[in-house]
């Protein structure tokens, strides 16, 4: 099948669109720098998300179970060795994502007889300056997406099942002002955001922009049945111990503004 | 690890990070095929000790590291820290010590990681065990043999945890204290009176007093063991003292031994 051009092209896009079609009505994942570190947020059923990876380094993570499983352990097993063998201050998220996930996720999407990983990733590197903050979005097919560097840096990474919806979300960040927000308006932000990206993955052919209504509207819908997830990097946290799973009473102000109190 | 998902699934114990070393080819400890005892002069770390007080655990070790009769540091740390609420403290070979002390610390965290829970006490005590037995083969030919203490904070049964091991890494939990280390003997006989004769029980002593106690026990030591080192205030070398309350591991700072020691060792 793969020994001609043209078929090899065709088996490949076969598998991208089979792919993308079980990848999309992933609930979309938002992560944000805030003036206390990194904020990932997501909203869906019981099942956890969002999961730390190091000492310093978190990961978000939509599609099949069973692949995320698989990626987040690699991810693990991978820094700690790195982080035994040498010192946890060499495991950095520009290696780990550059050197060993790209290229074996990569490997395993062109192997056309072997199964690829149905996911996506969004890992976040807690800075040693707040202005270090990286995040890093992963595709099933191993192209990379980092936040940037200088002045065309953005202080946030976004996750959804599909294209349109993670670039309507990227557009929503970018117009709003992000820099060293409080955990309380960072936790705002990242739900819009994931009500944005909600929106154009419910509705692929919406041709206007939300309106705050709609977007809250997406939320107030979504928080009568799922729970709203959310995780820290905090800088300052003890060593080893940056991640933090956010609980109720971090998050109340938000779901009460959408569920109300109950 | 560029199969290390495709490869069929075998069943294993979840969450072991030596094996995950291995498995990744970094040996952690290659198989001893010497024969014969050492005839080396290894470096060695003496005395430390352990016992419970008012707030849970605290855990405190000399200074020294030895070579024969050679002093080789004077500012060796022999109570270290492996997560919140875990300490571990060595008297032996700091080299096959600190490695110990690594994988340990490495293997909590990697299982918090993947397992999404801590380890259980019970779990984290065999797990030095079982590092302390994979050393055994060294430790028979008298090559970094190591005899630690352990410490931790239970939170399911709220309360410190002390245990002693021996060689073969056989695990023994105490109720009120532990020595290890060349300079045991004195020590373990002033906590052993303290704990019956002295005017309360180690259990009952505040935070001040256990330092106090701590500092005095390993003074008496160092004063007919060449091998422990006192306090040098010259040089401000002190022990290095650690509690293991509900709060988790913390450091009795430098200014606090100062300050205890000059008042209570006039």
């Amino acid at each position: 099948m793969t020994d001609e051009p043209y078929r090899y092209v065709e088996a490949m896009a076969n598998r991208r669109e089979y792919v993308e079609n079980q990848l999309a009505t992933g609930s979309p994942i938002v992560a944000l720098s805030y003036d206390g570190g990194v904020l990932f947020l997501t909203v869906g059923p019981e099942r956890q998300k969002v999961f730390e990876i190091y000492d310093r380094i978190a990961l978000g993570a939509l599609g099949h179970p069973g692949d995320i499983e698989r990626l987040r352990m690699i991810a693990i097993e991978v820094a700690s060795t790195e982080g035994f063998t040498r010192s946890p201050v060499d495991v950095s998220l520009r290696r780990l994502t550059s050197y060993s996930f790209s290229p074996m996720l990569k490997n395993a999407f062109e192997q056309v007889y072997g199964p690829p990983f149905l996911a996506r990733l969004l890992f976040a590197e807690l800075g040693r300056k707040h202005e270090l903050d990286l995040f890093v979005r992963l595709d099933f097919d191993g192209s990379l997406q980092t936040s940037g560097v200088g002045v065309a840096r953005e202080p946030f990474g976004v996750l959804a099942g599909t294209r349109r919806a993670m670039n309507e979300m990227h557009d929503f960040l970018k117009t709003k002002d992000l820099s060293s927000p409080k955990l309380s308006t960072a936790l705002d932000l990242a739900s819009q955001a994931w009500g944005v990206g909600t929106f154009y993955t419910r509705g692929q052919d919406h041709r206007e922009k939300p309106t705050d209504e709609s977007i809250a509207d997406v939320l107030k819908e979504a928080l009568k049945t799922n729970v709203l997830e959310a995780a820290v990097l905090e800088c300052g946290a003890p060593e080893h111990h940056a991640y933090r799973p956010l609980d109720s009473s971090d998050v109340e102000a938000v779901i009460v503004r959408y569920r109300g109190s109950d | 690890m560029n199969s290390a998902g495709r490869e069929p699934e075998r069943a294993r114990i979840a969450g072991d990070f030596v094996e995950a070393l291995s498995r990744n080819g970094v040996a952690y400890q290659p198989e001893f095929t010497g024969s014969g005892a050492s005839e080396i002069v290894q470096t060695q770390a003496t005395t430390i000790l352990a016992f419970k007080y008012e707030d849970g655990v605290m855990v405190a070790g000399d200074r020294r590291a030895t070579a024969g009769n050679v002093v080789v540091y004077e500012r060796a740390d022999k109570v270290l820290e492996i997560d919140r609420h875990s300490v571990m403290a060595i008297a032996g070979v700091p080299a096959t010590a600190w490695e110990m002390a690594r994988v340990l610390e490495h293997s909590f965290h990697f299982y918090r990681r993947t397992q999404m829970q801590e380890m259980s006490v019970d779990g984290k005590v065999r797990a030095l065990s079982k590092l302390l037995r994979d050393n055994f083969g060294f430790a028979m030919q008298g090559i970094g043999v190591v005899v630690p203490l352990f410490a931790t904070y239970d939170e399911l049964e709220p309360g410190g945890r002390l245990y002693f091991y021996d060689v073969m890494g056989a695990q023994f939990e105490v109720t009120d204290f532990a020595a290890s280390g060349s300079g045991s003997p004195a020590v373990r006989a002033i906590l052993h009176y303290e704990n019956h004769w002295g005017k309360k029980p180690l259990d009952g002593r505040s935070e001040k007093d256990a330092v106090s106690l701590a500092l005095r026990a390993l003074e008496t030591a160092a004063e007919s063991d060449t091998a422990t080192g006192g306090v040098d205030r010259r040089a401000h070398v002190y022990p290095v003292i650690k509690t293991i309350t509900k709060k988790g591991v913390e450091t009795i700072s430098e200014k606090t031994l100062a300050s205890i020691y000059e008042k209570g060792m006039p």
